[in-house]
């Protein structure tokens, strides 16, 4: 645990006079699964567009294991190792399932922009696809386009895209919004199956989601962390009560 | 992950490899000997005219599917590329010592590579996004050249353009080109060349990403690839392969004006690709196919041409928005289900009615056409093989009669054939 391997320091995010993210300092170490709560509006997702450099942010600094990403593209920020998904399903419709993760793969497997390789001809390829494709349980829907998957399936696709680049930080919003229990129990076995020995980010709205997977907890309110820490301490803390897991355990009970 | 690998060695995918490999070469194996045998068939000098045309716009129309189809950029200005690179072309063939040492055949690639010299430098800017932004700046850049054709007359010859005389090329293997047969070859040689290229571009890494950005730019971007990057090379192949077919143009007419480069072949481009279809790597082809054959076949029988043209597009535009490759391939699903047989009748009694109301009202148009136009005193038209007075009354009725008949009996039987699409779409039942 030398150089975690995400650190926030003074992060701050403003839209014109509203100012969304009022100073975050968040260390989260490597190999470690931190969870990102709030209520609606906290600012969760705002926080995660400026780590992933889809917002540039108004003040403070992103390191990705200690390495400053301001200035970086998103593209630049995901060579160096950090992947994403994203809280409305954002996959390649009209590929294929198989196309859609084969794609996830190019880079990681040094192919970059070639036009002298052909991809049907990589058998690493072909088997780090199939491969990924297994572990999301979506071998059957190979050949069929992405964008006739059921919902669920569609997401499971989305985390499978997300990781097949090797990518070693992980960052997932909402991966289980819009669930069945069902649907959510079987993503929840799903990211702790893939994400394993990898630092994990996520937000999530499904507390049960939250307290099963995460190793430390950071609530944010207001575009501000109000508490950080293990779960049961954070269930613990009377601001966090107060802020907005009262409510929240008390509508799930 | 490294020993599924070894524990999952999908034997299937292998063979699936190895088949789709005698599945991949067939249809280019069929194309190459039929291009061969053609002109055995069609002898004739305005034949083998028309046929290499059809060669031009298909690696032109390709070319700008690896834009619009693949890539999901609307160009409004890709005649630019081909002109430039067929004004190329044309200039090195007046390079009388530079031209007699290459042989003709390796023209296009100076054509190309003119084509693609000029995609670079305006795809270094144009390729940012995809959307109105990238259609703006093509249309911009295609009217600013375009209107350079007429000022920089050192290029572009002004109003007369720049003309040539392939013959003067190195001879290449006793060949000079005096002959149309002769250019058949070369272009088909040509066609069959750029298509594979093309196609296997598809095939390779940037290629494939070329798709992913045309659905998703954001999602490609957080996969390692700049969207901006992977657009910028596909839009610098396309303009290699858009000036391939300048090149073969410059070979087969001698000669390049402002019309090679203006808005409107950008449009018509534009125009055969939709036809053909841009989902499907050979949509384009059969477009190209299609509009050649109207252009000079139609345009034989009938000035208004483009009018059948105009209506075909809007056709396709409105109800067919795959083309002509989305609607084959729409029958791959009832052919795969054994139920293809099933479509046979309902497409006979729908599709001849309509078939015969539509040459009525072509009938319609013509005679319009003929009556306000034609020389006062000349009634006399010929129309389907049948001379008649176009201002009888009979002719009309005849003509009117058969559109609406036509018409009307494929709308009554259009629903029992939309019943048979559905039945020969759904799995199951007596097959």
């Amino acid at each position: 645990m030398s150089t975690p391997a995400l650190e926030l320091s003074g992060l701050k995010k403003s839209f014109g006079k509203a100012e969304i993210i009022r100073g975050i300092d968040l260390s989260i170490g490597k190999a470690e699964r931190h969870a990102i709560i709030g209520p609606n509006g906290a600012g969760k997702s705002t926080l995660f567009n400026l780590i992933t450099a889809r917002f540039a942010p108004t003040a403070g600094t992103v390191k990705l294991h200690g390495e400053n990403l301001a200035g970086l593209e998103p593209y630049q920020i995901n060579r160096k190792g950090l992947s994403r998904s994203f809280q409305i399903t954002n996959i390649f419709p009209k590929m294929s399932v198989f196309e859609n993760v084969r794609c996830a793969l190019l880079w990681s497997q040094g192919y970059k922009y070639s036009f002298w390789n052909l991809v049907s001809r990589s058998r690493l390829l072909t088997e780090g696809a199939d491969a990924i494709l297994e572990q999301i349980n979506l071998l059957e829907r190979r050949d069929l386009p992405a964008g006739t998957l059921s919902y669920a399936e569609q997401r499971a696709l989305e985390i499978g895209i997300t990781i097949a680049g090797g990518a070693d930080v992980i960052m997932l919003d909402e991966p289980t919004a819009g669930m069945s229990n069902t649907e959510t129990d079987y993503i929840t076995d799903l990211i702790l199956k893939v994400t394993a020995g990898k630092t994990l980010i996520m937000v999530e709205h499904d507390m049960g989601v939250v307290f099963g997977l995460a190793d430390r907890i950071s609530v944010l309110v207001y575009g501000e962390i109000i508490a950080t820490g293990a779960p049961a301490d954070v269930r613990a803390d009377p601001k966090v009560q107060e802020a907005y897991l009262g409510a929240a355990l008390e509508a799930e009970h | 992950m490294n020993d599924q690998i070894t524990t999952d060695p999908s034997k299937p995918a292998q063979r699936m490899r190895a088949g789709s490999l005698t599945l991949t070469l067939a249809p280019w194996i069929i194309s190459a000997v039929f291009l061969a045998i053609l002109p055995q068939i069609f002898t004739n000098n305005s034949t083998l005219t028309i046929m290499n045309q059809m060669s031009i716009t298909i690696v032109f129309a390709l070319a700008y599917n690896m834009l619009l189809g693949q890539g999901g950029m609307l160009s409004f200005g890709h005649a630019v590329y081909a002109g430039v690179g067929g004004f190329a072309a044309m200039h090195i063939m007046n390079m009388s010592d530079f031209f007699a040492s290459i042989p003709l055949v390796v023209l296009p690639v100076f054509a190309g590579l003119f084509g693609m010299g000029l995609a670079m430098i305006v795809g270094s800017f144009s390729t940012r996004g995809a959307g109105t932004v990238f259609a703006m700046i093509s249309l911009g850049v295609g009217e600013l050249i375009a209107a350079c054709s007429v000022i920089i007359v050192a290029f572009f010859g002004g109003e007369g353009g720049v003309s040539g005389d392939r013959t003067y090329a190195q001879p290449f293997f006793g060949v000079e080109f005096l002959q149309q047969i002769e250019v058949y070859y070369l272009t088909a040689a040509w066609v069959i060349i750029s298509a594979a290229l093309m196609y296997l571009w598809s095939r390779t890494p940037v290629g494939r990403m070329a798709n992913a950005v045309r659905d998703n730019p954001e999602r490609a971007e957080f996969l390692g690839y700049s969207a901006r990057w992977v657009r910028f090379y596909s839009f610098v192949a396309s303009g290699f392969f858009a000036g391939v077919s300048g090149g073969l143009f410059a070979i087969n007419y001698e000669i390049l004006t402002e019309e090679n480069l203006n808005t409107a072949s950008s449009g018509v481009i534009l125009l055969v690709t939709f036809l053909g279809g841009v989902g499907y790597f050979f949509g384009p082809i059969i477009g190209a196919i299609v509009f050649t054959l109207l252009q000079t076949v139609l345009s034989l029988s009938t000035e208004l041409w483009a009018i059948y043209a105009g209506s075909l597009f809007l056709a396709t535009v409105m109800f067919f928005p795959g083309g002509f490759a989305g609607l084959i391939m729409m029958h791959v699903a009832p052919f795969k289900l054994g139920k293809l047989r099933l479509l046979i009748m309902p497409y006979i009694k729908t599709l001849i009615p309509a078939a015969i109301g539509i040459l009525g009202l072509a009938a319609l148009v013509e005679m319009t056409f003929h009556v306000r136009h034609a020389a006062a005193g000349d009634n006399e038209m010929t129309l389907f093989w049948t001379t008649f007075d176009s201002h009888s009354l009979i002719a009309w009725a005849i003509a009117g009669a058969v559109t609406l008949i036509g018409l009307g009996i494929a709308r009554v039987t259009a629903p029992s054939l939309k019943e048979a699409w559905d039945e020969a779409n759904t799995a199951g039942g007596a097959s």
